[in-house]
This record gives structure tokens, C-alpha cells and sequence, in this order.
């Protein structure tokens, strides 16, 4: 019982750095129809930029507050200069924030000279009910990205922002004949894409030591997640990464982790196969 | 061999055409390389790697530039063909020609076809999308398997390859192995040229122009997508074979998606779609990089200043180098009997 318990937070915490990585790849790639390569690379920024205020002696909450902004600038930046012209190739895209992406990270490994650093998580300690011990830092990440979800739902379903967005989802045409900016609403939403993994690079660089391929790892999951639950949805992505993440770190467990690494792209991919439209059908953001 | 490089003149104000030149230029400058070179083996080792490397940018021209498939998995199966034949050297003491490159061949064709036949067939169209993300994520796998997998080296993949041999004769780095490369490569270009002009070549060209149309035509436009990426992977196969011989080495890194987007890189380039165009891009980003490797200033920032090219090719110049010398008309090419001027 006890490690069921504690095989589940473990789970659970995985699972909310996979939905946090996913959310803003699901959002850009549902909105904008861009597969982003460099998503991972901005998750790096997000924990690059952590890294930064810890070696300028600045508090390391007040990094992860700064990482979201930081990112979100540097997204609306990205998309008005680059990302712009490939709204109509997706291919292209594809290219085209691979490029990026490669430069961020070699840009990044260049700067930290190919070392891994190590943060310390900023809520160090446990604490403990019955007589199990729960990491505060994993329990505080659960908490914000449960946070995230509900602040994100809000936003798309309960403000005029997210109408907008909605109806330039849903018919782009009509939606800027209707007088909406869609050209600004696509930097918004890059940009909230873009803070989102900034978030999640800044929350997950005290579990993993920062290094240039930080990003990498969780990319192509991230991808499997969000064409797993759906582009075009909201609730999609954030169930595939539930389920990509809870997969990848609960299959060690099942066999033997060299197998369990490839089993899980290799599930997903199955699973996409026969079901391309995602777990949740196309259409509601 | 004229008939087959030959394609429609241009009918430009000069109507010269470039790319039969450039090929025949690229040819002699290939075969004399190694004369030039002879004293500088290091320098005859870099030539060969070029060619070796030559030979997966085709392969991903096939995929991308022929048919449409954007492939980020092609070093998958370039390092499959090299893992296959350094097992069978150690483990069977086997590393005859006339056996192992079939072999590899043989392996990067079926592995790609199988691949291929679960990304690209069914009863439902894939998006493009799910054929990118799959080649990207089965080379991706691949290479965490390998890297995991003690019977095959793990991390540290496998080196010491017994070498490669012809009778008795022992194939080392230097100018036999170069012309072996050369050989290799020309086959697969004159191969990949034959596709590419031939009545298959031309229903490839009218899926890159409208697939819908063709597929309403009657085409089954995903299998010959299909049949393509097979190919390309047999090509693949067959040069990861001969890299793995020629550097003693191969690893998980030979596989995964590092090699698999050079490869994109070498192609865009170079000019997608004129498989001249791969094989220059190669050249150009290896001697570069090769030529700055010594220098510590630049070698940090190279792998960056390869990001920014990529980008910039991609977004300002998608015709490669190429596309500043060679038409449209001739980097796609004509099929059939040219219609007589006046006629």
C-alpha cells in the first residue's frame, strides 16, 4: 500500500511536468497549426533563465517567477520576426524551429560550457503523512500545474481573449472578417505557448541537472502527447501527456527499462495510428 | 549512362543546362580528389566520409525532394546497416563485400519498408505530420535502444569492426576505400537518377504537385510514397554499412535524429530534388566544418552557425545553393518527348 502510494506521486509528479511541457505545445500547434521543434529548447531557456538568477546571487522563486515573462517575450519576438512566415507550410515549420531550436541549444551548451549544473530546489525538504515522506518541491509542482490547467481552461473558455481565439480556431477566415487581429492574436498565443514552457523548464531544473539536452528529452514525448490526445483541443494534449507521462515513468516498473525507453514511443505511435483524430475529436478548443 | 543524366534542354535565352555540368564537374573532381590529395591521408579520409555521407543525403532527397515524405528518421536506418554488419563481423567473422552490403541493403529496404508500410498505408490518409513525428520518433527510440542494449555496445556502441574485404584484399581508410565509396555512390546516384526520370519519377512529380488529383486519377499515391522510402532506406542501409567499415566505429549517435536532421541540412542545402544537390551540400558543410575544426573560436560556435544556415535556408533560399544556378523547369524536370520548337 505504502508503495503504491508513493509509486502513484511519483507518477503524478512526472506526469505534471509532461502536461506542463505539453500545454503550450498543444495550444500553438492546435491555434496555429506549427508543430514547434524548439519547444524543447524554450523549456531549456525557462530553466537557463533559473540558472542565471542563481548565479547572480538572485532568490531562485524569483528566477521561475521572471521565466514565464522572459520566454513569453522572447516567443512574441520569435513568432513576429520567423515563425510568421511559415503559417502557411507546416512542413516548413517543422524546419524551420528545428533550426531554432538547434541554435538555442548549442547557443546554451556554448554558455555553459558543456557542464551540467545543478539548482537547488528552492522548497527543499519532505514532509510527511502517516509515516510516508512526500517531496515538498514535487507536491508544490502537482500544485501549479493544476493551477495552470484551471487558469488556462478560464482563460480560453470564460474570457473574450479565449473566444477569440476559439473562433480563429475555428474558421481563421471568418474570424478576421469579424474585425479579430488574428496576426496579434497568433503572436498572444506563441507567446503564452512560449511561457508555458519557460514555466516548465523553470519549475522541473531542480529535479534535473540543467544541461543543453534538458529539452530533447522530453520533445518527442511531448509531440506523441499532444497528436495522441488531439490537435485542436484543449483537454486533448493534457490527457495525452497524462497518459505519456504516467506510461514512461510507470512501464519501468513493467519491464526492463531498456525496453520500456523505445515501448512507450512505440505504443503511442500504434495508438496514433489507429486513432489520428486524438482521444478527444477535433473542434473544441 | 549520357541518355540517362541527360534532361530537357532550358529553353532559356542560352538554353544551357546546368546540372548535367555540374554532375560531370562534381564526377571529375571526385575521381581526382584522391590523386590531388594522395600525401594527405587524413584529408583522403575526410573525402571519403563525404561521399559515404553523400549517399544518406540522396536518401533523404528521395524522401523529401521526390516524394514529399519530410523524413527526420533517415539515420535510423544508416545506422541500423552499420550495427548489422559490425555484428555479423564479430559474431560470425564474416565481412566479405559481395555479402555484407547486400545485407545492409537488404536490411535498411526491409526495416524502411516496414516502416514505411505502417507510417504511410492503412485505410486512412496520414497526415503529414504523423509521418514526420514517426520517422523522427522511430529513429529517436532506436537510438535510447541501443544506447541501453549491453549485446550491442550500449553507450559506447561498437568499435573495432573487423574489415571490410574483396578475396583477400582488406579495405583500410585511404584512396581504395575512397574509389569503393565513389563506386558505391555512383551506382546509387545513376540508381536514384533512373527513379527519378522514369515513369515512376513522373507520377512522384504530379503527387508533389497536387496528390489529391493524383490519388482521384486512380494512383495509390501511398504506396508509392511507400516503395520510395523503402528505397531511400536500402540506400541509407548500404552507407551506414560502408561508414561503420570505414570508421571501425559505430554508436547510438549514428542513428538518432542528430544525423538524421544533417542529413536534412546537407539536402536543403545543397538543393532539394536535383540529387546533384545533396551530394554538393555534403561537400560544402563537411570541408567547412572540417576546415574550421582547428580553430577553438569558431568550433564552439559552429554547430550555432549551422542552426542559423538551416534557418536561413529555410526560410529565405528552400532551393539550396543549386536554386541560384539551376531553373525550376530543369530542377523538376520533363518527361517525355519534348514537343519540337515551332511545332
Amino acid at each position: 500500500m505504502d508503495f503504491a502510494v508513493k509509486l502513484a506521486f511519483d507518477l503524478l509528479a512526472f506526469t505534471s511536468v509532461m502536461v506542463l511541457i505539453v500545454l503550450g505545445l498543444g495550444v500553438v500547434a492546435s491555434m496555429m497549426g506549427i508543430f514547434n521543434f524548439a519547444h524543447g529548447e524554450f523549456v531549456l531557456l525557462g530553466a537557463y533563465t533559473v540558472y542565471i538568477f542563481h548565479e547572480g546571487g538572485l532568490p531562485i522563486w524569483a528566477g521561475i517567477v521572471a521565466a514565464p515573462f522572459v520566454l513569453a517575450i522572447f516567443g512574441a519576438l520569435l513568432e513576429r520576426s520567423v515563425i510568421r512566415r511559415f503559417y502557411a507550410a507546416p512542413i516548413i515549420a517543422m524546419l524551420g524551429t528545428y533550426a531554432i531550436g538547434l541554435v538555442i541549444r548549442e547557443t546554451v551548451r556554448g554558455l555553459l560550457g558543456g557542464h551540467y549544473k545543478s539548482i537547488p530546489e528552492p522548497l527543499p525538504g519532505v514532509f510527511t503523512i502517516g509515516d510516508l515522506d512526500f517531496s515538498v518541491w514535487r507536491t508544490v509542482i502537482i500544485a501549479i500545474t493544476l493551477l495552470v490547467i484551471l487558469a488556462s481552461w478560464l482563460l480560453l473558455a470564460r474570457t473574450s481573449i479565449g473566444l477569440q481565439i476559439r473562433g480563429a480556431l475555428e474558421n481563421p477566415a471568418l474570424a478576421r472578417s469579424c474585425g479579430i487581429a488574428t496576426p496579434r492574436l497568433y503572436t498572444l498565443t506563441f507567446a503564452f505557448g512560449s511561457a508555458l514552457a519557460g514555466l516548465a523548464g523553470a519549475l522541473i531544473v531542480p529535479l534535473y541537472q540543467l544541461s543543453a539536452d534538458i529539452g530533447l528529452r522530453f520533445l518527442v514525448q511531448a509531440f506523441l502527447s499532444v497528436m495522441l490526445g488531439g490537435v485542436g483541443t484543449f483537454e486533448g494534449p493534457v490527457l495525452g501527456a497524462a497518459a505519456v507521462g504516467a506510461t514512461a515513468a510507470g512501464l519501468p516498473w513493467l519491464v526492463i527499462p531498456v525496453l520500456a525507453d523505445p515501448l512507450v514511443f512505440v505504443i503511442a505511435l500504434v495508438i496514433v495510428k489507429f486513432r489520428p483524430q486524438g482521444f478527444i475529436t477535433q473542434g473544441r478548443l | 549512362m549520357t541518355a540517362i543524366l541527360s534532361l530537357p534542354a532550358r529553353r532559356g535565352a542560352k538554353g544551357l543546362r546546368v546540372l548535367p555540368i555540374v554532375e560531370i564537374a562534381t564526377l571529375v573532381v571526385a575521381i581526382a580528389a584522391p590523386f590531388v590529395l594522395s600525401d594527405r591521408i587524413d584529408l583522403v579520409t575526410l573525402a571519403t566520409n563525404v561521399l559515404i555521407l553523400s549517399m544518406l543525403a540522396i536518401s533523404f532527397d528521395l524522401c523529401w525532394g521526390l516524394s514529399g515524405i519530410m523524413s527526420f528518421g533517415q539515420a535510423l536506418f544508416f545506422g541500423v546497416g552499420g550495427y548489422v554488419i559490425a555484428l555479423v563481423g564479430r559474431d560470425l567473422g564474416f565481412s566479405h563485400i559481395w555479402g555484407t552490403l547486400p545485407l545492409a541493403l537488404l536490411t535498411g529496404f526491409l526495416l524502411s519498408a516496414l516502416l514505411g508500410a505502417f507510417l504511410l498505408l492503412g485505410r486512412k490518409t496520414p497526415t503529414v505530420i504523423f509521418v514526420a513525428l514517426g520517422t523522427l520518433t522511430g529513429s529517436y527510440a532506436a537510438e535510447r535502444l541501443v544506447s541501453g542494449w549491453q549485446y550491442v555496445g550500449a553507450g559506447n556502441g561498437l568499435s573495432s569492426i573487423k574489415l571490410l574485404q574483396a578475396g583477400s584484399y582488406e579495405f583500410v581508410e585511404g584512396t581504395a576505400f575512397y574509389f569503393l565509396a565513389l563506386a558505391t555512390l555512383l551506382v546509387v546516384y545513376v540508381a536514384a537518377r533512373i527513379l527519378m526520370r522514369s515513369q515512376l519519377g513522373l507520377v512522384l512529380a504530379g503527387m508533389r504537385q497536387n496528390e489529391e488529383r493524383l490519388a482521384f486519377v486512380g494512383y495509390r499515391v501511398q504506396l508509392f510514397k511507400a516503395l520510395v522510402f523503402s528505397v531511400a532506406g536500402a540506400i541509407a542501409g548500404v552507407a551506414g554499412a560502408l561508414y561503420s567499415y570505414h570508421q571501425g566505429f559505430i554508436g547510438p549517435g549514428n542513428m538518432g535524429p542528430g544525423l538524421s536532421t544533417t542529413a536534412v541540412l546537407y539536402c536543403l542545402f545543397g538543393g532539394s530534388g536535383t540529387l546533384i544537390g545533396p551530394i554538393l551540400g555534403t561537400i560544402a558543410v563537411e570541408v567547412i566544418t572540417y576546415a574550421l575544426a582547428d580553430i577553438d573560436a569558431i568550433k564552439s560556435i559552429w554547430p550555432v552557425v549551422l542552426g542559423l544556415v538551416l534557418l536561413g535556408v529555410v526560410m529565405f533560399q528552400p532551393k539550396g545553393i543549386l536554386g541560384f544556378f539551376v531553373s525550376d523547369r530543369e530542377r523538376i524536370g520533363s518527361y517525355g518527348e519534348r514537343p519540337q520548337r515551332g511545332a
